[in-house]
């Protein structure tokens, strides 16, 4: 629950902001900080993992006492990098892992019973990542541990993003905007729309989504199938759109402004355009921390297509810990490669007709290989063999 | 203060609108910093949170938080 739900509201945003706003600037951070530890704290223990869930908060102390080493070309840095990926290996992946190694034996010793996920530790993590990156790159400042625990424990992105960088957040920090009254038209206005967006929509088209289990997608009339999956297309847009306008709003209340995470994603005409579109956050971290350091754009058109590959199927596996979220990845990773080998054959811009042929391919491909995201991949497949094959 | 009076609809008008409508940016006008009328912003909050009224309570969790 978290963004719509009641305690958000009354325990956390409103008290949080109001006290933002009339604190004195030396305590803001600390202010964020604090209030970053409790709703961790409190929605580990009521929502999510309990009280050792909760204990993960001393993720966020050892990342920010390690920060305090970072420096330009220091090795600490990679240190950090190491750390968030190892915390973040073990929480997310090791029963992942542990199964693919053991054919998913459940009762081998290596498999991790009690497995549990600590709020927010995909999105976290990478911001760990980005500022021990761009530190040990002399890209960011220091800033103070209390400026960098409000970075990190800024509650309205800690759970699901969207994902910020701390050269864009510190001077927002420092000077917040004191147009309180415009702030908060806004950023009402934007919580508002997302709550109408996640219960008028998202909410309502679980109606359809529920479906998407094995029982139902095979014995299902075929002409639902795709209804179905285009249902979950509008879905996760409401639903995680709505999420975004939720953290955007309530960023907002405070005077502070993070980045946006949807643009019109379904009304782009390449796939390329639509990863620009869609969650935006994410495409551009993918891209400075995974694509440009596999070799980017540099090295010829077969170097390219591999590194998006391996960026994509990156991609995919942060999105969830199992074999089909793999292959979502890799489904658009081989759509990015078909445009770019497309565009190196038939260079320039398209005209009216090949931007509508474009949208139609794009939409298709997309809501297409939402099937590996919403079903474990032995569903996804049956569910593909009935829509083509009957 | 009012938005400038239109010319004539279209697709780029009605998206920045959209966006206005939903918070996306400040000003329906960056130039003139000019939004919609008072009451127009009390209709559309009085009609979201009908929306939201009437439609939550049925509510599940949102996808991206167990990632």
């Amino acid at each position: 629950m978290i963004f719509n739900s009641i305690s958000y509201f009354l325990l956390f945003l409103i008290p949080g902001a109001v006290g933002f706003r009339l604190l004195p600037p030396a305590l803001r951070s600390w202010w964020i900080a604090v209030l970053g530890s409790l709703f961790f704290v409190y929605y580990s223990v009521t929502e999510l993992a309990g009280w050792l869930g909760a204990a993960c908060l001393l993720l966020f102390l050892w990342e920010s006492i390690l920060s305090r080493l970072y420096s330009p070309a220091s090795r600490w840095c990679l240190v950090g990098v190491a750390a968030a990926l190892v915390s973040l290996g073990v929480f997310k992946y090791w029963n992942f892992f542990v199964g693919l190694a053991t054919s998913a034996d459940k009762n081998h010793p290596w498999h991790w019973a009690g497995q549990f996920l600590p709020l927010g530790i995909s999105f976290f993590t990478f911001e760990f990542i980005h500022y021990a990156v761009d530190r040990w790159k002399g890209r960011a400042e220091r800033g103070t541990i209390g400026e960098y625990l409000a970075f990190i424990l800024f509650f309205p992105t800690m759970v699901a993003g969207p994902i910020k960088r701390f050269q864009d957040f510190l001077p927002n920090l420092r000077e917040p905007s004191k147009e309180c009254a415009l702030d908060w038209r806004v950023g009402i206005t934007r919580i508002l729309c997302g709550l109408a967006k996640k219960f008028a929509i998202a909410d309502l088209l679980t109606a359809f989504t529920d479906h998407l289990n094995p029982t139902d997608v095979a014995t299902a009339p075929r002409w639902v199938l795709p209804v179905w999956l285009l249902a979950y297309g509008m879905k996760i847009y409401a639903d995680f759109s709505a999420y975004s306008d939720i953290a955007i709003g309530s960023a907002r209340l405070f005077g502070l402004k993070v980045p946006e995470n949807f643009d019109w994603p379904y009304l782009q005409t390449s796939i390329s355009g639509f990863w620009r579109h869609w969650h935006i956050s994410l495409g551009k971290w993918l891209t400075d921390y995974v694509f440009i350091p596999l070799g980017g754009s540099r090295n010829g058109l077969a170097a390219t297509c591999g590194s998006l590959l391996v960026t994509m199927m990156v991609s995919g596996l942060w999105h969830g810990a199992g074999l089909n979220f793999v292959v979502w990845g890799a489904w658009h990773g081989g759509l990015l490669v078909l445009q770019r080998c497309w565009a190196s054959l038939v260079p320039g811009e398209s005209g009216p007709i090949g931007r509508a042929f474009g949208w139609i391919a794009t939409f298709s491909a997309v809501n297409l290989g939402w099937a590996f995201f919403c079903m474990d991949l032995p569903t996804s497949m049956l569910f593909l063999r009935r829509l083509f094959l009957g | 203060m009012k938005p400038p009076k239109s010319t004539t609809p279209s697709p780029g008008r009605l998206k920045r609108l959209i966006e206005h409508a939903n918070g996306c940016t400040d000003w329906w006008n960056d130039a003139r910093r000019s939004t919609l009328p008072g009451w127009i912003w009390g209709l559309w909050w009085t009609l979201l949170l009908m929306i939201i009224a009437l439609t939550c309570g049925q509510s599940s969790k949102f996808i991206y938080i167990d990632f």
